[in-house]
């Protein structure tokens, strides 16, 4: 018996054409749906990313010679401290959260988040803690660094305001990520698709998971900390006051934690975006994805653990340094397996350069770099000799490149979903090497520099340190840093008004996201596919093909023909309608592949896919094994895995 | 691209490799810094090599396997879990086994280990906004009766050559950072706690070093300055100490008949 292809028309209520009272810009302030509040965190942060830029490049024009005197000494602190701080607290999360925001509610088949307006509430708690901190540019800017250390932040050593808006700024804005990840946590809990269990969620959602769950861990101890730092500044707290029994290492521990925090969270980030884009371009699964997903939480955690390797020269133990060493040299081992996983994936695949793969090479080269040197740094000893040089910051900052260009790579890939349109290539590989080629060199001149022993945040260096070269290189270097950044963030500004019309599924990804229509409707998807694999998306493509190759069209529908498959869709940007459902090749016939529930409520244990096994004659035998199995190989590791998602429903 | 890509960061880093002659850090002067050389070249040789193989790998398969359009759908390769543990089983082992040599290259670290017979000195490094304090109080002579409780020393700290020298490192007002880096490792100094490190300077020499930790505007000024003289030139110098106190003792004492210490 052959299912009918072709689902008989039913009445819908299609709601394009209602004309919106507010302008644009009103929506996306007051919309609680997740695309809408993942844009402002994208678009707020990238504006970060080029204060961040241009004040980095500031400081090291201020550097460019010895005993400069290009900046006074306070702004030049200054100058560097809204680097710092614009670098990690208001760039490089919300960022990352804007992205994932976007992305995994898409990927795991859920139709919105679980606490909209928490979400919401998200955004605006980072937008007042940006304004907080830049409001300070009027009266007193802070110039304590990245993490301001009593006692140099109290009261008595810094008397003037910049720190309580450097206070209020950053903990504002990581209450907003505390609010993002508890959505994203209840989110990822409670909505994914049917049948999708941990072990086929999608990388980038398993990322989401372990960043959310970074933030809960640090970002709470980092309000405590600034907490009581507002206290001790201006009602008389003696927390951090030594004299008066308090314990000024308490914060240092506190803030590290969270600046650790945020570096993991960049790292796990990259090592998923580039883990999502790999397969793609090549056209194979990950070879595989239990490892990279089990890696990504090890990374997070272990990463996490190793925040005292910032205090080995502090008064701790020897134990304790010890212990965040061997936290440290253990990272090894689940990034070791992600590279090697990538390499394994690109193996015997038909790699396409485009854009995306272009930036997470370079990506992962920048990581390697700068987690490569953090790595040697990690052993006490070496440690020691770099940490607190310019030598362990370069690593720091070559990270923060490996993560930047991770996120170009994310934003190429997915902002045909976001706006519709593709991205343009040619600029952007431009950019990749450029950016990779002057971070390098900055990060080799400013090694030697850390092996001359020349300290971080500091405002100048003497003619006789021997490092004038050295310094005169980064700064060149930085220069053209700047310029891939900028040609980089014109391309993609550019796309929104010129770039060609993306299609619904550019890349032929294997994941939901591209279930949707370019731009998704608020609500996502009309319908939500069962999930039998890691590529929900394949899997329905290849039942498309096996249908085609034997169906037979029955009589009474000879009128409508089938789909055509690998026609692109022009971008249709309504609502989503049976018709629009109809024209996208991997959707093409919603009420016979796919279930036409939501994901609501569905705690999505692996035990449901496998009751709605394919009542497939072929190959039940082999068909049972693959979805019970995942793990034993690849996951669907045969060319015949089509079988899966055929022809069952679950209504 | 990726050719181009790897050709134009190859290229850049052969034009910075004027400075590679620093490859090497100052050479060290205390037996704690030649532990920390030996931590750094192992790390540095241990930590190439492991960058290499992640990059190389990626850049090898990205060559080989580059295809333009739209070709057939590649042959899907199983993992079997065997090669994935059996990559995690030799990471590890590399990790556990730097790690062992890490414990056992920076255990005591801080302190130099003396050989039988070597004198000791005991000198307190007291860090404020920004310079060093260096307090030599067995060294004092006079009693804290007659006011006088040590001889002290800013800016530069003087000591014997080969001799153990014992610091402890306190802050009067917000965190630095004792650097000296060919007499031993970095040691913060934090207001409340004080931290003992330890040197023995095999050359005479001036040696410096940085603070690496902000402590407000004048900060890049913070340097840690050590003078490395033979014992005969110490003895005079802690004499010239003891004469200048003694003397501003008198003088003190002769304007105010109170007696109040006034350096």
């Amino acid at each position: 018996m052959v299912p009918p292809t072709i689902a008989e028309r039913r009445p819908e209520v299609v709601t394009r054409g209602v004309a919106s009272g507010r302008t644009s810009w009103a929506t996306s302030a007051t919309s609680a749906d997740h695309k809408e509040v993942a844009k402002l965190f994208i678009g707020t942060s990238l504006t970060f990313l080029a204060v961040a830029v241009l004040a980095f490049v500031l400081t090291r024009v201020h550097l460019i010679t010895p005993d400069s005197t290009i900046f006074r000494l306070e702004l030049f602190s200054r100058i560097s401290t809204a680097s710092m701080t614009a670098i990690t607290v208001l760039f490089a999360v919300p960022f990352a959260l804007g992205i994932l925001g976007y992305v995994v509610p898409l990927q795991v088949g859920a139709r919105g988040v679980a606490l909209p307006r928490l979400n919401q509430l998200a955004y605006w708690l980072y937008a007042a803690g940006t304004l907080c901190f830049f409001v300070s540019f009027l009266y007193t800017v802070p110039e304590s660094g990245l993490s301001p250390l009593p006692p140099l932040s109290d009261d008595v050593y810094s008397p003037q305001h910049g720190i309580d808006a450097w206070i209020a700024g950053v903990g504002l804005a990581t209450l907003g990520f505390v609010c993002w990840a508890i959505n994203m946590v209840a989110t990822l809990k409670n909505m994914r698709a049917p049948g999708m269990a941990w072990r086929r969620a999608p990388v980038l959602a398993s990322a989401a998971r372990v960043i959310s769950y970074i933030v809960l861990v640090t970002g709470p101890a980092m309000v405590a900390a600034l907490t009581m730092l507002a206290i001790d500044r201006n009602f008389g707290g003696v927390f951090f006051d030594a004299g008066e029994g308090g314990e000024p290492m308490l914060f240092a521990h506190l803030s590290w934690l969270y600046f650790t925090g945020i570096h993991t969270i960049m790292v796990v980030f990259a090592l998923a975006v580039i883990s999502e884009i790999v397969p793609t371009f090549s056209r194979k699964p990950l070879f595989s994805h239990s490892a990279v997903t089990t890696s990504l939480i090890a990374v997070g955690v272990l990463g996490t653990l190793a925040w005292m390797q910032n205090l080995y020269a502090s008064p701790i133990g020897e134990g304790f340094t010890f212990f965040a060493m061997l936290m440290g040299l253990s990272l090894l081992v689940p990034i070791g397996l992600i590279y090697a996983v990538w390499t394994l994936t690109m193996w015997e695949g038909a790699i396409s350069t485009r854009a995306p793969l272009a930036l997470s090479i370079a990506s992962a080269i920048a990581l390697a770099l700068g987690l490569g040197g953090q790595w040697m740094t990690s052993v006490v000893g070496s440690g020691l000799l770099l940490e607190n040089t310019v030598a362990a910051q370069q690593d720091t900052i070559l990270v923060i490149v490996g993560f930047v260009l991770a996120g170009f790579a994310g934003l190429h890939y997915w902002l045909p979903k976001m706006t519709g349109r593709t991205v343009a290539d040619g600029p952007a590989k431009a950019a990749a090497a450029l950016i990779l080629a002057s971070a390098s060199v900055y990060g080799l001149a400013m090694f030697f520099a850390g092996l001359a022993s020349q300290p971080v945040d500091a405002s100048r260096y003497f003619a006789g340190d021997g490092v004038g070269t050295l310094n005169l290189i980064a700064t060149i270097a930085s220069v053209f840093l700047l310029i891939g950044v900028f040609i980089e963030l014109a391309n993609l500004i550019r796309s929104y008004g010129a770039g060609r019309p993306a299609g619904h599924d550019p890349w032929r990804g294997s994941t939901l996201e591209w279930f949707a229509l370019s731009p998704p409707p608020a609500h996502n998807f009309d319908a939500v596919p069962d999930v039998r694999s890691p590529e929900p998306l394949r899997d329905i493509r290849e039942a498309i093909r096996e249908r085609e190759a034997t169906f037979v069209p029955p009589e009474p529908l000879a009128a409508s023909s089938p789909p055509e498959v690998g026609v692109p869709d022009p971008g249709d940007d309504a609502g989503m309608s049976e018709k629009a459902v109809e024209t996208d090749a991997p959707t093409a016939d919603p009420e016979d592949i796919v279930s036409g529930e939501a994901a609501d409520g569905s705690d999505s244990d692996e035990e449901s896919s496998d009751e709605v096994e394919p009542a497939d004659e072929a190959q039940p035998e082999e068909g049972r094994a693959a979805a019970d199995e995942p793990h034993e190989g690849s996951e669907l590791d045969t060319d015949d895995s089509g079988e899966s998602g055929d022809g069952s429903s679950v209504s | 691209m990726l050719r181009a890509l790897g050709g134009a960061s190859l290229g850049l880093l052969a034009l910075a490799s004027p400075a590679s002659a620093a490859i090497a850090p100052d050479v060290a002067h205390s037996p704690n810094a030649e532990d920390m050389r030996v931590a750094y070249w192992v790390m540095l040789i241990v930590g190439s090599v492991v960058i290499l193989g992640l990059i190389g790998g990626l850049l090898v398969a990205v060559r080989r396997f580059r295809t333009t359009g739209h070709g057939d759908e590649p042959r899907r390769l199983t993992a079997g879990s065997g090669i994935i543990a059996k990559a995690a089983g030799g990471l590890s082992v590399l990790v556990l086994a730097v790690f062992i040599f890490g414990v056992a290259v920076s255990s005591g670290v801080r302190d130099a280990t003396a050989e039988e017979g070597t004198e000791e000195i005991d000198v307190k490094a007291i860090g404020q906004q920004w310079l060093w304090r260096f307090e030599y109080p067995a060294q004092a002579e006079g009693s804290f009766s007659e006011g006088i409780s040590t001889i002290f020393s800013y800016s530069e700290l003087v000591v014997p050559v080969d001799t153990k020298v014992n610091l402890s490192i306190d802050s009067t007002d917000v965190i630095h950072t004792w650097f000296v880096p060919a007499l031993g490792p970095q040691v913060w100094a934090v207001p409340g706690e004080v931290t003992e490190t330890s040197f023995i300077a095999d050359e005479e020499g001036l040696y410096t070093g940085s603070s690496t930790v902000y402590s407000g505007s004048s900060y890049p000024t913070m340097r840690s300055i050590v003078k490395v003289v033979s014992a005969d030139e110490y003895e005079d110098y802690i004499a010239g100490l003891n004469a200048s106190i003694q003397a501003g003792q008198s003088a003190v004492q002769e304007s105010a008949p109170g007696g109040e210490e006034s350096e």
